[in-house]
């Protein structure tokens, strides 16, 4: 019973249906089903290990320095970037060329630092949300929200991408209002 | 002369970065509601993508891809910090309305991907003009998308009352953005074409005219 | 081809006779207006079809007036005294954004009728869940002095309907004007589903997902009341006949109708346990439309499978006939 309550706080708390957060990468990623979903794993992978080193700056930044934290949080970003490029190329270099592309995608879009601002939010408002625990697990479960969008989006693609849509409406805006729909009923079960 | 005019006005809006690219568009999504939230965005994003841009401009071109982009975002969250200092000043109530996605504007995919894929392949000058008409594009369509969206979903225009019958309040909600935007994308692919179309009758009357 | 377009029409023709009679029930109990309220979406989802069709560059053909059938589903499950400005908003949006955008009528993604109550839900869900009392008689625009909760309203809070029966078989109690009419209703699914106009497979897996659960746990304390009263209230039965069975939404197959249905009444019936939604069933309907997609791609890869399957066996077999003399595991390794 608390399952389909959990499924529809997880929708609703979704960064794409209810923030938009990322839908530009969608857009990027939704050329093909198979680079939706390599790009909301990677993006899983960098909104998990994101929030660990977002974790740490709140913690070690002094508040008088708070301005600093976006500048901050973008190095982190950048060192994780180079980390899993890295990693990546000495784990398989066969297929290095194709994993780069989803790295590129997920490094520095609003859905990896939009999480972490929302989390930093969440913990300001709730100090009790302060911990390691705490934000990794709102950092995976973005990500997987992330994941989320991308499948209910790869189940219409053929739809949406179909000679039978308008030319002006195929792609793009087909996915816009399809999401907003959908985020329309989430939002009606609030 | 004449392509060289509309490939610098494309920004505008024959490649516009919002209606065409669907770049930049969770701000316009979420913010864009209210024509006062609005205008407060369109001043800190034209300011940090302009800044952005020109400063990165300067990034030397030989440097791996992964760099550059880390390099170009960098730059961006180092002008915010002036950026949201002076958008504190003037505009106090929409900024924090704006919230996260204030932050969000200095990793725009206009300073992180297509100032390598668009930008940095121009002149300096014509670079600038055309960052300038991308800038105008997206504040255009912000400005439009929020006035709609608060006339029709809360019956005023910068607060003040507007004669409106029927409210669609939803149209101000995350979703109402996403279908609104969806449908403006669509209008304006469906008014390109028919210009392009245009375009090209004109162009082949002229040809066979000679 | 031209067999399949012929029962496109015939079924939107046997939709439109039982919407017709719900419509006339909703006349009977609240007037005038009722009908002024239907007349008024299938005239404005009219209109906006005609013009968004040559829009799109096509003509306007007998099979495009199922976008009529739509305006009346979506009417129908409003309450009569629902302003008509709102009404002419909603059949616009079902018609343009919840059809067309997509296709129109040969990609459908959503049941247009369930988008546009999800619509009015998320702008005027006070307006739209509010319902004047049966026999409220109403001229064409007039409003009713009093409105009440429906008869959903009270069986999600409380766990029980102060009606008889009968009343409830007749649709003697306050809800959407078209959704109430319990016997009607019945009437029509066993109409629309032995003409095969709508997914028997989908139909009987919302119905037995809503049951079974509505048995296992009740809303209230007896399981008799709320196996009864969950299949009539919160639009279940009407939904589960004009949106989740309709046969431009639900899967082709029908054992993946029934899990389409299943999984949709199940989750439309835990949220009325447990949030007291009213007509949760056509917001999930609008949400699982990921899931029937999904069900949909399966089919076709299903299909796909099947046919090269066939293929296979044709061209072996085809193989086998022009060369008898070769061995039958040569002519498969050459295959």
């Amino acid at each position: 019973m608390y399952l389909v309550n959990d499924i529809i706080a997880f929708l609703a708390a979704n960064l794409i249906l209810s923030q938009a957060l990322g839908t530009s990468t969608l857009f990027v990623a939704a050329d093909s089903k198979r680079k939706l979903v390599g790009t909301a794993c990677c993006i899983t992978i960098f909104t998990t290990c994101g929030s660990i080193g977002a974790f740490m700056i709140r913690k070690l930044l002094p508040s008088e320095y708070a301005d600093l934290t976006l500048l901050l949080y973008i190095l982190m970003i950048g060192v994780l970037y180079v980390g899993f490029l890295t990693a990546a190329y000495f784990i398989n270099q066969e297929r290095f060329v194709n994993i780069r592309k989803y790295i590129h995608l997920s490094a520095f879009n609003c859905a990896v630092i939009g999480t972490l601002f929302t989390m930093d939010q969440k913990a300001a408002n709730n100090p009790a949300l302060f911990t390691m625990k705490e934000y990794v697990r709102f950092g995976f479960k973005a990500g997987i929200g992330f994941i989320t969008a991308a499948l209910i989006l790869t189940a219409a693609f053929r739809k949406l991408n179909s000679s039978k849509v308008p030319s002006s409406f195929r792609g793009g805006p087909a996915i816009l209002i399809y999401l907003g729909i959908i985020s329309m009923a989430v939002y009606s079960l609030k | 002369m004449n392509e060289r005019k509309t490939s610098i006005f494309d920004g505008i809006l024959g490649d516009n970065a919002v209606l065409s690219g669907l770049m930049v568009i969770s701000p316009v999504i979420i913010c864009g509601n209210t024509v006062k939230t609005a205008e407060a965005l369109i001043c800190t994003f034209s300011a940090i993508t302009f800044l952005s841009v020109l400063l990165g401009s300067f990034v030397p071109k030989k440097l791996p891809y992964t760099v550059k982009v880390i390099i170009y975002a960098l730059i961006s969250s180092i002008v915010y910090i002036p950026v949201r200092e002076a958008a504190e000043k003037f505009y106090p109530d929409s900024i924090t309305r704006i919230g996260i996605y204030f932050p969000l504007l200095a990793v725009n995919s206009l300073i992180i991907l297509q100032s390598e894929a668009k930008f940095f392949r121009m002149k300096k000058p014509r670079m600038l003009a055309s960052l300038t008409f991308y800038i105008i594009g997206f504040d255009a369509v912000m400005l439009l998308t929020a006035f709609v969206r608060e006339l029709l979903a809360y019956g005023t225009i910068r607060s003040k009352m507007a004669d409106v019958n029927t409210l669609i309040s939803g149209l101000g909600e995350p979703f109402g953005g996403f279908i609104f935007l969806g449908l403006m994308c669509g209008l304006y692919r469906k008014i390109r074409s028919i210009a392009r179309k245009e375009d090209n009758t004109r162009g082949d009357l002229n040809v066979s005219g000679k | 081809m031209l067999k399949k377009a012929r029962k496109e029409r015939l079924i939107w023709l046997d939709i439109m006779m039982t919407l017709l009679a719900l419509a006339l029930m909703s006349y009977f109990y609240y007037g005038i207006r009722s009908v002024a309220l239907c007349g008024t979406c299938v005239a404005v989802s009219l209109a906006a079809e005609v013009v968004s069709l040559r829009l799109m560059g096509r003509k306007f053909k007998a099979d495009d007036l199922t976008c009529t059938s739509d305006a009346l589903i979506l009417a129908l499950m409003l309450p009569t005294c629902m302003d008509y400005s709102i009404a002419v908003i909603a059949s616009l949006f079902s018609v343009i954004v919840a059809k067309n955008v997509f296709g129109g009528r040969k990609n459908m993604i959503f049941s247009p009728a369930a988008a546009a109550y999800v619509f009015i839900l998320t702008s005027w869900g006070s307006k739209l869940l509010m319902y004047p009392e049966p026999h409220t008689k109403l001229g064409a625009f007039e409003k009713p002095e009093t409105l009440v909760h429906s008869a959903s309203y009270s069986f999600n809070i409380s766990g029980k309907l102060d009606f008889t029966d009968f009343e409830v078989l007749l649709g003697n109690f306050s809800g959407p004007a078209g959704a109430v009419s319990i016997l009607l209703l019945v009437i029509s699914a066993i109409i629309l589903i032995f003409r095969d106009d709508i997914s028997a497979g989908a139909f009987l897996g919302s119905m037995i997902g809503t049951g079974l659960f509505a048995f296992i746990v009740p809303v209230g304390h007896s399981r008799e009341d709320s196996l009864s009263y969950s299949l009539v209230t919160n639009m279940v039965l009407f939904a589960s006949i004009y949106i989740i069975a309709d046969r431009r939404i639900a899967p082709k197959r029908e054992y993946f109708a029934i899990f389409y249905g299943l999984f949709v009444s199940i989750f439309a019936y835990t949220l009325v346990l447990t949030t007291a939604k009213e007509n949760a069933i056509v917001i999930v309907s609008v949400l699982f439309t990921p899931v029937t997609l999904g069900f949909k791609n399966l089919e076709k890869k299903i299909a796909l499978a099947e046919e090269e399957e066939l293929l296979m066996a044709a061209k072996l077999v085809k193989s086998e006939e022009t060369e008898p003399q070769a061995p039958a595991e040569e002519a498969i390794v050459n295959e």
